[in-house]
């Protein structure tokens, strides 16, 4: 077994390890579970936007986009098609996954920072479709938003709000696979296939890279994911409006990459923790709260440019390998 | 082996290559030279699809024109770059691994990786990000990576380019034994002379993309066209 994937894997468990056992001490303060439950949906929609953006080098800014979409698209499908939820919320990552792929098309001729005017393009109009004639033809209720969602039911066991821990276990479930399924991604030849088209895009092509490929692979793997995620979302809250496509959200998960380590999985999972946990501790300052995490972020920039996560294996340098990872 | 045919590139206003034709053979270590701005690079680009071009590319009686990057790799021709390419996010036995698993039909061979390893003189630096390598390592892995792909065509461009003697000589040895051990034909844009009439057995000389002759590396290198084109025409 790959060392590398042998040391991410443990760092997984001890995280999930933790992160699992925290409805022991918290479980009766609905409060705290939501805002774990949040830490968890946040640390995976920011992971795969480390996989698209850290690993493989797409400056996508429509990961927030994505996360909408698939949202709007489990809550249409289960109230207008009556499909039970959890497979409303798995459709609703195929849609997210299609619509990543026609994103990533036109991405394909372009670059760095004409990639991220692209797909913010598509996070700008998402709220006006949503909004307009077009939404509410499609079952979004326009500027109103959907108000009613159904709760997740998995088996006749219908998840209630009120009692937030088994849809944290859910959720937990969810991030613990989502997590696994972005580490495999980045130990196999997939992920070795993305550093080398972030690296070297041409010498990768001539070495038999098909930067077509695999930069599809990394939209339509990431929005899936995101999608899904989603779709979690809006059954877990029961409402949706297009107010998570303003820029709270957007920044929110920016600062969770930076404080996690861009390219640092899985670093986004404790970016999230932390800024999470910040951003209810500076509650009680108000408006001052988005000043001094957004001072924080310059400031984490400038002395921790690889995140938390780069300050650790900077600490302790992990042991050479010596094993070729693609095997 | 690879059939080269009235290939044109222009871009906008600017001719770059403009209706070359030649054709290496199985085996051969053919050169090409010319001044800066020739058009030897952009030649190298058309052969490896990176850019669309006009005329004709057959590789082994296989129209190649319009075929991506990745799919002129698989069929056996690769490359290197003038200014060396590595993956810094990837340690060195990685890069030629890149090449091996992705750039060859044939099953994915960790024992081959290996040797190439030990063939360029890398094997103690396999575990290296190669960020972290000197510029004659950088050189050294461009080739293994592209050795990596069991290529059948070796396209090197200028190799020596920030070499000093005693590196030029090992790298002339490396390319020799690519040619005669692993049997790779080889094409090697070059602007030292002497590493091309030693090495090749067939030379060209472009200048803004147009033959100016082609032949024996001997013959070409004393042809008063080549002289005027590298000296002006006012040498004695």
């Amino acid at each position: 077994m790959d060392m590398d994937w042998k040391r991410n894997s443990q760092l997984l468990m001890i995280i999930f390890g933790i992160i699992g056992i925290m409805p022991l001490f918290f479980g009766s303060t609905n409060f705290i579970m939501h805002i774990l439950i949040m830490c968890l949906i946040w640390s995976v929609v920011a992971s795969c936007w480390d996989l698209i953006m850290g690993f493989a080098g797409i400056f996508s800014f429509g990961q927030v986009a994505f996360f909408v979409i698939g949202s709007y698209a489990s809550a249409i499908i289960s109230a207008k098609f009556s499909v039970p939820p959890i497979f409303a919320v798995i459709l609703a990552g195929f849609v997210a996954g299609f619509l990543g792929v026609l994103v990533g098309l036109p991405c394909l001729k372009l670059k760095g920072a004409y990639i991220a005017l692209v797909t913010f393009a598509v996070h700008m109009i998402l709220e006006p479709v949503l909004k307009g004639d077009i939404g509410r033809a499609i079952g979004t209720g326009g500027s109103r938003g959907i108000l009613t969602i159904a709760p997740m039911n998995i088996l006749g066991y219908t998840f209630n709000s009120s009692d937030p821990v088994p849809y944290f276990y859910l959720m937990f479930f969810l991030a613990v696979a989502s997590s696994f399924i972005i580490l495999a991604v980045i130990k196999s030849h997939w992920g070795d296939a993305f550093l080398a088209l972030k690296d070297s895009e041409q010498f990768a092509t001539c070495l038999g890279v098909s930067a077509f490929k695999y930069k599809l692979i990394v939209f339509a793997l990431t929005s899936f994911i995101t999608g899904m995620i989603g779709g979690f979302y809006a059954h877990y809250v029961g409402m949706l409006s297009t107010r998570m496509l303003g820029i709270d959200l957007f920044v929110t998960l920016m600062v969770i990459l930076v404080i996690g380590g861009v390219g640092k999985f899985p670093g986004a999972i404790v970016g999230s923790f932390i800024t999470i946990a910040l951003n209810e501790m500076l509650s009680p300052l108000g408006s001052y709260r988005p000043i001094i995490l957004g001072a924080m972020v310059i400031v984490l920039v400038l002395l921790l440019p690889d995140g938390i996560v780069g300050l650790i294996q900077k600490i302790m340098p992990k042991k050479k390998s010596g094993k070729s990872l693609i095997a | 082996m690879l059939e080269i045919k009235n290939v044109t590139k222009k871009f906008g206003e600017l001719t770059a290559v403009n209706n070359l034709s030649f054709t290496v053979e199985k085996g051969q270590v053919f050169g090409i030279a010319g001044p800066n701005g020739a058009g030897k690079s952009t030649l190298y680009n058309l052969i490896t699809g990176l850019y669309p071009f006009e005329g004709s590319i057959k590789f082994e009686g296989k129209e190649i024109r319009g075929f991506p990057s990745h799919k002129i790799a698989k069929l056996g021709i690769a490359r290197t770059f003038q200014i060396p390419q590595t993956f810094p996010s990837l340690t060195v036995k990685k890069s030629i691994a890149i090449g091996n698993y992705f750039g060859s039909d044939a099953e994915f061979d960790p024992a081959y990786v290996d040797e190439i390893l030990k063939f360029v003189n890398l094997y103690d630096k396999q575990d290296e990000k190669t960020g972290q390598l000197k510029l004659l390592d950088k050189k050294m892995l461009m080739i293994a990576a592209a050795l990596g792909t069991r290529p059948k065509i070796l396209m090197l461009d200028e190799p020596m380019a920030g070499s000093n003697s005693k590196e030029i000589l090992s790298l002339m040895e490396l390319i020799k034994r690519i040619n005669q051990d692993m049997g790779i034909t080889i094409i090697i844009i070059e602007h030292f002379m002497k590493v091309l009439t030693e090495l090749t057995s067939k030379l060209l000389i472009i200048e803004t993309g147009t033959e100016i002759c082609c032949g024996d590396p001997n013959d070409v290198t004393s042809d008063s066209r080549v002289i005027e084109c590298y000296l002006g025409d006012g040498h004695d």
